[in-house]
Parts: structure tokens; C-alpha cells; sequence
């Protein structure tokens, strides 16, 4: 089961480091050494990461080739994006039923502290 | 799938904001017990009728696990469940939450719930709903989605590029 995209991909996106990589090929291909720039970590760290990345499916290296410029694959985000929003209608419902409960709940609360002036 | 006004979502997140009208205590107080929830956990069938709740354990504190089985009104049951891992009344609420089936793992995910004063006798619900990596399964959690919203502004562009010309 580890090995299902959508885990691989929450996987990937656990590590601050990795969500930091990502963010920065959204604004464009980057290859190795300037995606390693901002930080401070040595080269091989960074390439660590960024094979975790392609492993989700996150991250393309164009061409097998080191100075290859990485490109973000959007895909998978969009998958598990996409999974997270099956959880929508059962919230909504659930804060609409919850809403209406809470104005029984009021109205109970109220006709228990004013009952006895009627 | 159509966003709704008072919705709004990182891409990476489920997100939900209700104002309710009733002070922060009793808001609170609705998501902590089997008999609350019995009352409006759960969804409605596409006729509008709601689900009624079958089976509804929870150890309500830190560490406490939780589980539900919700019934559609045509009598299908669907289990899920989860741990509490932070209780502050009135103010904050987080658990995992995870629907359990035979046929596949569904991954985990973190529900947080912030009740927020808005005026006297309102409250703000702010609810997030989202993802978390099989690591974290018996672990202390972090929900990813904060760090994303740039990614998620890149999304949601790649997504819809009809949308945008």
C-alpha cells in the first residue's frame, strides 16, 4: 500500500525541504545546482530529494542527463487534490445538519431560561 | 465541481468556514459526544434525506481514538475512524480521519476545527481538512498544505488554462 501513487505523493510532500523544491520549479525548470542554491545543503542531499520527488511522479528530469533541467509534473498534486475534494459534500452536509441542530439546541436552551414567564 | 461562495480551498486542502449562532462553548460542545453527532455527522443521499449514524464510539481525549459507522438511508454502512490529537475547548479541535474499507487503504487524513468568536453569541467554524503521508499514521502530524499555497496558485492555473483566456 506504500507504494500507491497518492501515498507516494503525500510522502514526498511530508518533508519541508521537498515542498521547498517544488515551490521553486513552479516557477520554472531549474536544474540541480541552481535548485540547490538557496539552500544550505550539500549537492547529493538535494539530488536525495529531488529522486523522491520523481520516484511520486512530482518532478521530471528532462533527458537522463544531470545538467537536465528538473520540471514540476503537476499531475499527481492534482490527484490528490482531486481525492481530498470527494470529502467535500460530506462536510457540507454535515455543517448544514449541524446548523439546523444548533438552532434547536438555541431554542431549547432559551425556552429552558424564559419558560416560566409564559 | 462547482466552489460554493463560502468556500475556499488551497487546491491541497478541503477547507470550510460556517458561522453558527450560538456561542463557542455550545459549538464545541456538539462535536463531543455520540450524542451530538448522532444529530448531524454525516451527509444526505442525492434526495436530500440524511444518513443516520449505526455505531459511534469515541474516547474522547488526546490520544483517544474515535469510529463511526454512518448508514444510507438505503441501509449501506460505511465505517471510518481515527484518533483525537488535540482537544482545547472552546477553541481548537484536530483528529486523523480515515474511511475503512476492505477492498482498499484509504489514506489518512487531519481534520482541523478552530471556533473562532464572532460577535456575542457567534462562532466562526473554521474547518481543514487534509492529506497526510503513511508515516505519520501512528506519529505526531503536521498537515502539509500550509507550505503549498504557491504550488497550489500553479495548479490551479495548469488546471484551467481555458478558464483563464
Amino acid at each position: 500500500m506504500l507504494d500507491d501513487p497518492l501515498s507516494l505523493t503525500f510522502a514526498a510532500l511530508a518533508d519541508p525541504t521537498r515542498r521547498a523544491l517544488l515551490a521553486l520549479l513552479s516557477q520554472g525548470e531549474a536544474t540541480v545546482n541552481e535548485l540547490a542554491a538557496p539552500f544550505d545543503m550539500r549537492l547529493p542531499s538535494i539530488s536525495k530529494h529531488l529522486k523522491v520527488l520523481e520516484r511520486a511522479g512530482l518532478v521530471e528530469q528532462s533527458r537522463h542527463s544531470q545538467w537536465r533541467p528538473r520540471r514540476l509534473q503537476a499531475a499527481p498534486l492534482a490527484q490528490a487534490a482531486g481525492w481530498l475534494e470527494h470529502y467535500r459534500p460530506f462536510w457540507e452536509d454535515s455543517f448544514d445538519r449541524m446548523a439546523n441542530y444548533l438552532d434547536e439546541l438555541n431554542v431549547t436552551e432559551k425556552e429552558k431560561s424564559h419558560g416560566r414567564k409564559a | 465541481m462547482v466552489a460554493k461562495p463560502d468556500l475556499q480551498s488551497s487546491g491541497q486542502s478541503v477547507v470550510i468556514e460556517r458561522v453558527v449562532k450560538v456561542p463557542r462553548a455550545l459549538a464545541f460542545e456538539v462535536w463531543t459526544s455520540p450524542r451530538h453527532l448522532a444529530r448531524w455527522w454525516g451527509p444526505r443521499d442525492e434526495q436530500g434525506r440524511d444518513f443516520s449514524m449505526a455505531s459511534c464510539e469515541m474516547d474522547f481525549r488526546p490520544g483517544g481514538s474515535w469510529r463511526i459507522c454512518i448508514r444510507s438511508p438505503g441501509g449501506d454502512d460505511y465505517w471510518q475512524g481515527g484518533q483525537y490529537r488535540e482537544i482545547t475547548p472552546p477553541d481548537r479541535l484536530v483528529f486523523t480521519f480515515a474511511w475503512e474499507r476492505a477492498e482498499e487503504d484509504f489514506p489518512l487524513t487531519l481534520v482541523e476545527v478552530d471556533f473562532l468568536q464572532e460577535g456575542p453569541d457567534a462562532t466562526r467554524v473554521r474547518f481543514r481538512q487534509s492529506g497526510l503521508p503513511p508515516s505519520e499514521r501512528d506519529g505526531h502530524a503536521i498537515g502539509w498544505a500550509e507550505c503549498l499555497d504557491r504550488l497550489a496558485e500553479f495548479l490551479v492555473a495548469d488546471q484551467a488554462p481555458e478558464a483563464r483566456s
